[in-house]
């Protein structure tokens, strides 16, 4: 255009426009143009084209792309729910801590100096650190659940590829006193034992997570999305009471230490609510260091073991004949010389007693008695009264390996089952099992559930015996602590309390030990008011005593004393000394 | 009047777009506030389970028999030596 101004100016000057002339006339083709612009058009066409795909169509992958960069979804870590005894001192409870862990290729850089100081933190041996981080993983863990101060002076370190993780670690403030019942937890955070095992699911919370922005310092922004609320597991109220827990607890530890036994449990019943108040073992551990646990240790006697629990039985064969109307306390019964044959069988007393009333031969503890009362009550009979009130039954505590023990099906009974039974033999429970059958003693003659944890409602008994025969029963097993009973060390000054000795021969290789027993005692405390029922074994007493008028019963006796004391009850009996005779009574089984 | 619409609408327009960056704003620091806290929560509650372990801990039966034992010289009553005081004077 320009060029052509120009030229027909310079053309004009000179008086011939020659340029005006069509034919010479610089032209480019008008279809050159036409595409250039149909090119460009057709780019620009495209990158709207393309722009639109990308912003309206297939959008996904981008917009992922970029959510990933500012966007981070947090982990909400949610606790484990804390564990409660009735008054509300904690049992168990997790703290935050962490974990310390490593890409060994990124720590071999640092200093030895370094490492030897990390070594300390971590409370190993560096030899065993650097085997730790001789590894070909991108991945070791050096020490799981340490503690936040140790955690503080490590990051100060700042050794290259060490980091850390959070979680939580369990701590038990009551250590070995309530182990076997509160139980404990593994490394995950998972129930291994006892109550935590038990309730896994209820104290287990849910992690939530969270959606959010994070600026260039790493500080959050904004919550995008949908945030999910962490919902930490639920706190447990049991019915465990500490105080009780702890002179349980000494008692059996004391009894085990005196008595030269190879171990020893008891329990204590609320008699009103059926609530567990304490139950302990001697071995214990402590839950908080479990390096040298074993078997032994971790062994819950009261629940899981079943032991043949010998006299402790007789009152119940006594209930079912009183209650069928088939006896009275005062009715006679022939012991003779301490010899009885039934079935085949010699019944065996301990020492002759004559012809002795029903009272008497509970609170004698007479075989030969329990065996003539057993001759009036038919198998089917004793059968369902063991079975209500929860021998050979699945227990329903919720506490895990609870026993079931063991009671033949009466049609399968030989003939002597009846008087084996009738005292004890013959047939197995666990220690809990027999607490809580004695409930129907304790109580006017219905049983309630057990349970662990706190009971807030009155519970609802089943009638077993009536209360009158439950009556009849509680003056019997208090004449059993008598000077003239079998279990004058279970007396208690101050108060009026009854039970029954029990001692078995251990099985051992399928036949009665002579050498080897599991001494007894099953109790009510006070008995004006009845509150607690109190058992206790003692497995395998290697002293000079081993009955469980010798051995359980004054055990029975410590712990008794000291709950009733704990609890405020008011003593209900004037006698503050206590006569135990020289030479007590032995009972015969 | 089309023209005196116009300008009614713009400023309506440029204070809205100013209010909602005002919103935006204050929306960021509440946000800040709230996350502030909630790590203040969250921290108070690892204290009160510190606290509730300590408790529990101090609080051990064995140790409060020890210590009632070796240095302040306690003995367990026993009924022997209690007088009780019963409602109704017995």
């Amino acid at each position: 255009m320009k060029a052509g101004t120009n030229a027909s100016r310079v053309a004009a000057a000179k008086g011939v426009a020659f340029s005006k002339s069509p034919v010479l006339a610089v032209r480019l083709p008008d279809w050159r143009s036409r595409v250039v612009l149909f090119v460009l058009f057709s780019a620009f066409l495209a990158l709207a084209g393309r722009a639109l795909w990308l912003q309206g169509v297939s959008n996904r992958f981008l917009q992922k792309q970029g959510a990933s960069r500012y966007e981070r979804t947090l982990e909400l870590p949610a606790t484990r729910g804390k564990i409660f005894d009735r008054n509300g001192i904690v049992l168990a409870s997790s703290l935050p801590v962490k974990a310390v862990w490593a890409i060994p290729d990124d720590v071999k850089e640092s200093s030895s100096a370094k490492l030897r100081e990390l070594a300390q933190l971590l409370d190993m041996p560096q030899a065993e650190l650097l085997k730790k981080l001789d590894s070909d993983r991108t991945f070791v863990y050096l020490k799981r659940q340490v503690e936040m101060d140790v955690i503080a002076k490590i990051e100060k370190l700042g050794i290259d590829g060490i980091d850390t993780r959070k979680e939580y670690k369990r701590y038990y403030p009551q250590g070995d006193v309530m182990a076997h019942i509160v139980g404990f937890t593994n490394v995950e955070d998972v129930g291994q034992e006892g109550i935590e095992l038990a309730q896994q699911k209820n104290l287990v919370g849910q992690t939530g997570s969270r959606r959010v922005i994070k600026d260039r310092l790493g500080r959050i922004v904004e919550d995008v999305g949908l945030s999910r609320e962490p919902h930490d597991g639920k706190d447990i109220t049991l019915s465990v009471d500490s105080k009780l827990q702890y002179i349980a607890y000494n008692s059996v530890k004391d009894a085990v230490e005196k008595f030269h036994a190879k171990a020893g449990a008891a329990v204590v019943l609320d008699v009103h609510t059926g609530e567990v108040l304490a139950l302990t073992n001697w071995p214990t551990y402590n839950p908080n260091d479990r390096s040298h646990l074993t078997g032994e240790q971790l062994r819950n006697r009261v629940i899981t073991d079943t032991f043949e629990p010998g006299s402790t039985l007789k009152p119940f064969t006594v209930a079912l004949a009183l209650d069928k109307g088939l006896i009275k306390p005062t009715t006679l019964f022939d012991t003779g010389n301490g010899r009885y044959q039934t079935g085949g069988h010699t019944i065996r007393d301990t020492h002759p007693h004559g012809v002795i009333d029903v009272s008497t031969i509970i609170q004698k503890s007479s075989n030969i008695g329990t065996t003539k009362i057993s001759e009036l009550l038919t198998a089917q009979d004793m059968w369902e009264m063991f079975t209500k009130v929860g021998f050979g039954q699945a227990p329903r505590y919720g506490f895990p390996g609870a026993a079931a023990g063991r009671v033949r099906p009466y049609k399968s009974w030989p003939i002597v089952a009846k008087a084996n039974m009738s005292f004890g033999q013959g047939i197995s429970m666990s220690l809990l099992q027999l607490a809580h059958a004695w409930l129907i003693f304790a109580r006017d003659g219905d049983i309630i559930p057990l349970s662990f944890q706190k009971v807030t409602e009155k519970p609802v008994g089943q009638q077993i015996i009536s209360a009158k025969t439950a009556a009849q029963i509680r003056t019997m097993v208090e004449s059993v602590v008598s000077p003239q009973g079998t279990a004058a060390q279970a007396q208690v000054a101050g108060y009026r309390v009854g039970g029954k000795t029990g001692t078995a021969q251990k099985v051992i290789n399928g036949r009665y030990s002579q050498t080897h027993y599991v001494g007894s005692f099953a109790g009510i405390a006070p008995m004006s008011n009845p509150r607690f029922i109190i058992a206790v074994m003692i497995d395998d007493p290697s002293g000079p005593f081993h009955t469980g008028g010798a051995v359980a019963a004054p055990t029975f006796a410590a712990l008794a004393a000291n709950a009733l004391r704990a609890a405020n009850v008011p003593p209900d009996s004037t006698v503050t000394d206590i006569i135990i005779p020289e030479h007590p009574l032995e009972e015969s089984n | 009047m089309s023209g005196k619409l116009n300008v009614v609408l713009t400023t309506l327009l440029v204070g809205c777009a100013l209010s909602v960056v005002n919103a935006r704003y204050q929306a960021r620091h509440l946000f800040i506030d709230q996350e502030r806290l909630q790590q203040q929560q969250r921290q108070l509650e690892i204290d009160w389970a510190q606290l509730q372990l300590d408790q529990s801990t101090l609080g051990k039966n064995e140790r409060i028999e020890q210590i009632a034992r070796s240095q302040l010289d306690m003995a367990p009553l026993s009924p022997a030596r209690t007088q009780y005081l019963m409602e109704g004077g017995k």
